[in-house]
Parts: C-alpha cells; structure tokens; sequence
C-alpha cells in the first residue's frame, strides 16, 4: 500500500510556502527527513516553526509546493500521509473532562488496529498506569505532556512530530523525554521531528538539525560532528591556564596559532600536541592551572549562521 | 467503513455523556415534569392528562432546544477554545467525516431528548390524572379538529417540534463552526428561539412578497396539524410543501456554509 521510500527519506518537504495576504511566513522550505533520526527544527521564535509543523500534517493548507510522507502527498491524499503521523503541536491539549484513558480510547478509535492491549502497552511506556483513570484536569504539565506521547505513539508511527516538547517540563522530565526520543528513533525506527528555540536542549537530543529563520531554511547541520571530536587527530582550540602569561607567549610565539585570550592562553592543537605543549611548559617552570578544549557550541554556529539576529 | 465511521460517532457520544452537565439537564427535564404534576396535583385541580402533556411539552421543549443548543455550542467552538481541535484532526479522517460525526451525535442528543420528554409527559400526566384516550378527547378537550386519538395529534405535536429544533441546533452549529464562539451560537440560537416569534409578528404586518421566504415564519408549523394552509401575512396563506420548502432551503444553506468553512479553514493558535 505504501510506496517505496525514495532515497531513504521518511518526509519529504518540497517548496514549502506558505502566504497570508501579502506576508510570506513560510519561504520555499525544501527538506528531506532520513529514517530513524532525531531531527532537529531550529529557529527563533516567530520564524515559522509551528507554520511548518501546522502545514505538514494538514492543519494550515500550503500556498505552494507539497509535503510527501511515505510516498503519500498531505495535500492528495491526506488520509493516507497522516497515517503514518503522531504529533503533538504545541501544548498536549487534551479533553480536561475525560479521564486520561479514556482520551487514549478516544483517539485509538480513530485509528483502525489499536487494541486495548496497544492502549495499556504505551500507558505503561509513558509511566502513566497509576493515574490514568484520573481526569486530565488533574494532571500535570508533565503528566500532560506524556499523555501526549501516548497518543501520538499508540499507532505506531513512521513520524513522530514534537512541537516544543520541553516546554514546562522539569530537568528530570526533559532528560527523560530525550532519552525517550533517542530510543524510539534507534529500536523503532521512528524518525522524529523535534523543534525548539533552544539550542542547548537541540544538540543534546538530535542527530541533524534544521536552522530556519523568518520562513526561510537557513542551513541544516550534523550535530556530532563537532562536538564530541574524539579522535586524537582533530584540531581543537584549547585554553591554557597558567602563572606567567607573558612568558608562556614567548615561549610558543609563531607556533599553534597561540594568541592571549580570557582566562589564559589558546592555541590551536591536536590531542599529542596539548601534552606536549604541556611538558614543555612545565620544563620551563611555568605553572599550569587548567587545560581545557573549547569547543564551539551549537550556539555559536547557531549565533553565527543568523548573524545574532533572534528578532525577524 | 461505516464500522469505523460509528467509531466516530461514539467519540462525541463519549464527550456529551462523560459531562456531568449532560445528566444535569436531563434529570431537570424529568424533575420539572414531576414536579408541574405534583403542584397541580396539590392544588386539587383534575385537568386531563393531555392538556397537561401538551402545555408542560410545549414549555418544556423550549428547555430541550435550549440544552441542544448549549451542547452544539460548544461541539466545534469547545474544540477551538480547548485546543483539541489539533489533535482531533490530525488522524486519517477527512474533516467532513469529523464534523458530520460531531452533528450526528448532537441530532441524537435532541431526538433523546424529546424522547424523554415525551414518554415522562405521557407516563406521569397518566399516572397522576388518569388515562383517557378515546378520540373525542382530541376535538373536545384540547380543540383540534381531526379525526385522530390524542395521542398521535400529540405525535404530530412533537414532529413538528423536532423540525424546529432541527433548524435551530443546525443554526447554533454553523454559528458555533464560522465564528469558533460558544457564547455568541448560544446567544444567536436563543434570539432565533425566544425573539422568533415576536419578528413573525412584526414581519407579518409588512406588506412584502419577501416576507414569505422569512425564516421565521416557517419555523412553528403545528398550525397545520388542523388546517391545510397557514396564514402568514394579510391575505395570503401558504401551504405545508411551500413553509417545507423554504425550511429546506435554509437548513441547506446552513449545512453547506458549516461544512465548507470547517474544511478550509487553517487551524492557528
């Protein structure tokens, strides 16, 4: 019934466009999903995060161009596309009058295939068996928010969409649902679609992320690879804390890049080299307090790539 | 298919009746019938059990379009305030399908309703003033001249009931769809109700052709249980299949507006 996934994408976001009136929010977005990856939507608030969301799972119509998920277009064949989709956008909204379970019959029954067995299966997965016979009005933010993955799970999904999914967690919350996240796009096979605007949260959870500003795709970047540089060959910026300053900068003057900077000395180095630079200082009687990597966060990339703006 | 379809419909079933307010309202429809009974018991007085179904029904379906109304109200508006609209979309459904489930469930809420209304009418005036329900009472007692026993003229009471509770519900629900406002489909809905009649008065005064095709005028049609034609202005009475007619009309215009807006309109926060 589905067809075959081209080039092993899940989703497929083809000139996505989206006007109101004279205003475009939503500029020419193209941008494959791979499978089982968690995948990052980056931006600043108001750059059309949530338009996009909104547009691919059929809330808000496209001006132009299409989303394909799984071979299905959300704007020919929208039953089939949203199939495959579990989303939360925004907050986890759920029916406050009904209890927790009964929001999970609610939304299974509008899927063909869910058994209550499915039903218990992620009650238990979410850690919500104590209460979920409770009314959601007595809920949490962050039982609230775990209902919402339920939901959006329960039909297992080729697509998992998270729309600002740490919004009111606690640090405990968040940690688990990014350890969560992780686990279903490796065991399951799950790609997920996490935006936020925090950059610190996005580099510990995703593999990819998307950076988009004002409605426009800015750059999509590989979160590891600058990183976690483990290989004793890569070249990193590293700090020097020491005594004498002066003549530590005499003494490595015209080599590794070294230049003054706040809190000590940098110099531009691989693994052997630091040890090295070091043994040498020591020789010489400089005292060393501190050696530590600088590694370029992504924020700075971030900062960098939107030129610091975060106002549209 | 329509396995699935009924699905649905238990969906918004589900949400009616998990609301306490549902029961509240059906235990006041029941509650006011016994209890317009039990006064005009103690005050010594033996009406008829079929004048006191007739006027307790017809004060009483009054409360039950206003009830439908609140619940309608609330069907898609409710989803818009809350924020579920989001989730209740976002499934293989087409959006017609959820709004045609959503507008089932409330036409069963009226028709239980009325149900209601009518066996406890029936079952307490009877039991309360005794049963007698030889034709004559229809011609005699409550004033209509048919040849049918009362029960069934109490039949074509509620028939005609229904009709306008019908228009009124698919009203308050276009209005609850367009504007994603409970308050304003009940307040509208209520006006429809309570002010229709005093604009049929108004209106039948004008001298006008257009004053035909009023909604209003066509929205009681229990004047044509004894008579053929209903007078609608000075001079000129139409007949059942033209007030049908102009009922239809409406109640397309109503349906069609409700479903193309739901369709294309862009969910934002």
């Amino acid at each position: 019934m589905d067809r075959p996934i081209p080039n092993g994408s899940v989703v497929q976001l083809k000139n996505v466009t989206k006007r109101i009136g004279k205003r475009t929010i939503i500029d020419n977005l193209s941008l494959d999903l791979p499978e089982a990856e968690v995948f990052g939507f980056l931006g600043p608030n108001g750059s059309g995060k949530t338009t996009t969301i909104r547009m691919m799972v059929g809330l808000m119509a496209l001006t132009d161009g299409d989303v394909i998920i799984r071979g299905h277009s959300i704007r020919t064949e929208y039953e089939k596309a949203i199939r495959h989709v579990g989303a939360i956008v925004e907050n986890p909204e759920m029916y406050k009058y009904m209890s927790g379970y009964q929001n999970l019959l609610h939304f299974s029954r509008m899927i063909p295939g869910i058994t209550r067995q499915r039903i218990d299966e992620v009650v238990d997965l979410v850690g919500l068996k104590g209460r979920i016979n409770d009314k959601v009005r007595t809920y949490s933010l962050g039982m609230r928010q775990r209902l919402g993955v339920a939901q959006a799970i329960m039909h297992k999904p080729s697509l998992l969409i998270l729309d600002e999914p740490t919004n009111g967690l606690d640090p405990a919350g968040i940690r688990e649902l990014r350890d969560y996240l992780r686990k279903l796009a490796k065991n399951e096979g799950i790609t997920v679609f996490v935006s936020s605007h925090l950059l610190s949260e996005m580099e510990l959870m995703c593999d990819r992320v998307a950076i988009i500003q004002a409605g426009k795709l800015i750059d999509v970047q590989s979160v590891r690879q600058a990183g976690t540089a483990n290989d004793a060959s890569a070249v990193s910026t590293v700090v020097f804390e020491v005594d004498q300053e002066e003549g530590a900068l005499q003494l490595l003057q015209g080599r590794f890049g070294v230049k003054r900077s706040e809190g000590g000395l940098t110099i531009e180095a691989d693994r052997d080299t630091v040890a090295a630079v070091n043994a040498e200082l020591v020789q010489q009687g400089i005292k060393v307090y501190s050696i530590r990597v600088l590694s370029k966060t992504l924020e700075d990339q971030f900062l960098e790539i939107t030129g610091g703006e975060s106002v549209v | 298919m329509l396995f699935d379809f009924i699905q649905l419909i238990r969906n918004e079933n589900m949400k009616i009746y998990t609301r306490v307010r549902t029961w509240i309202m059906l235990g006041i429809l029941v509650g006011l019938v016994l209890a317009i009974g039990i006064i005009a018991l103690t005050m010594g007085e033996s009406p008829n059990n079929w004048t006191m179904m007739q006027t307790e029904s017809m004060i009483l379906f009054m409360l039950v379009t206003i009830f439908t109304v609140v619940i309608s109200a609330e069907s898609v508006a409710g989803e818009f305030t809350a924020g579920t609209i989001k989730l209740l979309l976002i499934r293989p459904w087409s959006r017609s399908k959820i709004l045609l489930s959503k507008y089932i469930s409330l036409l069963l809420f009226a028709l239980l309703q009325a149900a209601v209304l009518f066996v406890f009418t029936f079952a307490v005036n009877a039991i309360l003033f005794g049963y007698d329900g030889s034709q004559a009472v229809t011609q005699q007692v409550l004033g209509v001249n048919r040849d049918i026993p009362p029960l069934a003229l109490m039949l074509l009471e509620y028939i005609c009931q229904i009709v306008n509770l019908i228009i009124v519900v698919t009203m308050s629900f276009m209005i609850s769809t367009v504007f994603r406002s409970g308050g304003l489909a009940i307040g509208l809905s209520l006006f429809l109700l309570l002010g229709g009649s005093m604009i049929t008065g108004l209106l039948s005064m004008l001298n006008k052709a257009w004053v035909d095709y009023i909604l209003f005028l066509h929205m009681d049609l229990t004047p044509y249980i004894s008579s053929p034609t209903m007078d609608i202005r000075e001079g000129v009475s139409v007949s059942l299949g033209f007030s049908l007619g102009v009922l239809a009309v409406y109640y397309i215009v109503f349906i069609a507006v409700t479903w193309y807006v739901f369709k294309k309109r862009d969910v934002a926060a």
